[in-house]
């Protein structure tokens, strides 16, 4: 893998309190690459993901994008730099429509500095419509959609602005195996088009077949990196669960 | 898609009947206040007099300025229960600044908006940077006041002689037979309507409202944006402040007329929702006209003071019921 990297992270650590939730982690992600995170719950991938997408810092380590060091210090930073994530709560406002969680925190503006309602209910309309065919009546609150819709509009929203790394949390935690299938296809689709993609998740079968490479933590740690093509579910299946004791990671 | 759209709220409208959230469909509340006007003006003659409509609306203006700041902290997901003493202290402070000169008069406006900002500065600093609770923390600043404004003038009461004329018409004077108060009270009503509905800020309140950490996730700066709603709240209450000032140039600083809780009322009243998110500024003055409505009709009839409060209690409970049941219906 020649490319650069989009992002590279390098002796990441946080701490809560006296409970260390990543000890040093390294990680790094190319433009059109798809990289696999996956590790029990506790592993620190949740924490590994909140300080990539600006939630909260890390306490120790160095985050650099193009090549440059980079403070994430709230989300609007991370989006400013393009990482996009989608989180597995999904983060929407449920009293506010699909227009409206679309354009959250982005809102487009008439020349008059009012809301442009129009054009947004407009483009969200287009952006939801290409992701699911059947979602039609955009404009009631989040609250009485379903699941898939609600999906459907945190990716949607993702993938809509000028985003480099898209960070998905377990996308398809929730999703039938139709949905899933769909997010496949997105991922795809956009790893052609040269977005970063870190994928995080439980199913090691979703993560073999969609990933370049797959990293593997275990007690804030990473404990080792396959290349997908290269490894089986069983050596993913041991990393997760043994770590380090049987499996040595790879040398930086 | 425009037929689409249309026959899709149509349908929306009939079936969820009524849409309760910061946009959308006309809130029952106004065929509630139609119904009440019908009714008042059956039960009194006297009711649709211009005297009687002018006094409806001054009676409810005091009390709609807080209910409005408080619609608005509300839907951001918070209480404040300090602007019914941000009322009374912006009250004595107006007349202190002694409006019988321009230049006092000037002071007698700015000074107590100002220190009504301030308190609203504090109360969202101590809630959304600090993570206070709302309700325990504007407590507390309800009694810092208190105590304030007792302090600033020894417990005595405050008077102000020889009022300039202008700031006695602030409160007073009836331009085309309505008083300035009630003008004041239209305008931030549309102002504080458009700002919810159309403006950045007005969504980004309602999102926080609605889910304070999704909000903080898609990059709203949820400190900023809560902050400010304390703010409007201090500065509104203050501004109900000055116009009693104005009005009565005479200040007894323990007797203070719980604003907070008629506002609390009146915003419920009105669909705001005690959750957050959910609620409408011009619903709001809705409901404070009913209110008024009611209290007036019920004096006209002659029905004492203690009767007025059990029908407000009643009115309030029905209410919260009945959006509690549409909400959950949905």
């Amino acid at each position: 893998m020649g490319t650069v990297k989009y992002i590279e992270l390098t002796g990441i650590r946080k701490q809560f309190g006296g409970v260390h939730a990543l000890r040093g982690v390294d990680l790094a992600v190319a433009q059109g690459e798809v990289v696999a995170l996956v590790g029990h719950n506790g592993a620190g991938k949740s924490v590994l993901v909140q300080i990539m997408a600006g939630v909260f810092p890390p306490s120790a380590g160095e985050m650099r994008v193009s090549g440059a060091a980079v403070a994430l210090n709230s989300p609007l930073d991370a989006r400013r730099h393009g990482v996009e994530t989608i989180f597995q709560t999904l983060a929407l406002a449920d009293n506010l429509d699909a227009p409206a969680n679309f354009f959250l925190g982005r809102e487009l503006r008439t020349r008059f500095g009012f809301l442009d309602q129009a054009r947004m209910r407009r483009e969200a309309a287009a952006a939801l419509t290409a992701l699911n065919p059947q979602f039609t009546d955009i404009e009631r609150p989040v609250r009485q959609m379903s699941g898939g819709q609600r999906q459907a509009i945190a990716i949607a929203r993702a993938i809509h602005f000028d985003v480099k790394l898209l960070i998905m949390d377990e996308p398809t935690a929730a999703l039938g195996p139709h949905e899933t299938a769909q997010v496949g296809a997105l991922i795809e689709r956009l790893k052609a088009k040269g977005i970063g993609i870190l994928l995080v998740s439980h199913d090691v079968r979703d993560v073999l077949r969609l990933a370049d490479r797959i990293v593997v933590m275990k007690g804030g740690e990473v404990v080792g990196t396959r290349v997908a093509r290269e490894t089986n579910e069983d050596e993913v299946v041991d990393l997760i669960i043994r770590g380090r004791r049987l499996a040595a990671p790879e040398p930086a | 898609m425009s037929a689409d759209h249309t026959a899709g709220t149509a349908a929306r409208a009939s079936s969820a009947a009524f849409q309760i959230d910061g946009r959308g469909v006309v809130s029952p509340i106004w065929l509630v206040l139609a119904v009440i006007i019908i009714a008042a003006a059956l039960i009194s003659d006297r009711f649709l007099s211009q005297a009687n409509l002018t006094a409806v609306l001054q009676q409810g203006v005091i009390t709609g300025l807080v209910a409005l700041g408080m619609t608005i902290v509300l839907i951001g997901g918070q209480f404040d229960l300090s602007t019914g003493t941000t009322v009374m202290m912006a009250a004595v402070v107006s007349l202190l600044m002694g409006p019988s000169t321009p230049a006092g008069v000037a002071l007698a406006i700015i000074v107590p908006l100002l220190l009504g900002a301030l308190v609203g500065l504090v109360n969202g600093w101590l809630v959304y940077r600090a993570g206070a609770n709302s309700i325990v923390a504007t407590i507390g600043m309800q009694f810092f006041l208190l105590g304030a404004t007792l302090a600033l003038v020894g417990g005595q009461h405050v008077r102000s002689e020889n009022m300039h004329a202008v700031f006695k018409g602030l409160a007073l004077s009836r331009p085309l037979g309505v008083p300035v108060p009630v003008f004041l009270f239209v305008a931030l009503v549309v102002l504080l309507a458009v700002m919810m509905r159309a403006t950045r800020l007005g969504r980004h309140i309602y999102a926080i409202g609605g889910d304070a950490e999704a909000a903080r996730r898609a990059g709203i700066d949820v400190v900023r944006t809560g902050t400010l709603t304390f703010v409007l709240a201090g500065v509104l209450a203050a501004l109900a402040g000055v116009i009693i000032a104005a009005m009565v140039g005479v200040i007894d600083p323990t007797a203070i007329a719980r604003y907070e809780f008629p506002a609390l009322t009146a915003a419920v009243l009105g669909g705001t929702s005690l959750a957050g998110g959910i609620g409408r500024p011009a619903d709001t003055a809705a409901a404070i006209l009913i209110v008024s409505i009611i209290t007036n009709v019920m004096t006209i009839l002659n029905y004492p003071f203690s009767h007025q409060l059990m029908v407000q209690g009643l009115v309030l409970a029905a209410a919260v019921a009945f959006y509690s049941q549409v909400r959950e219906g949905r």
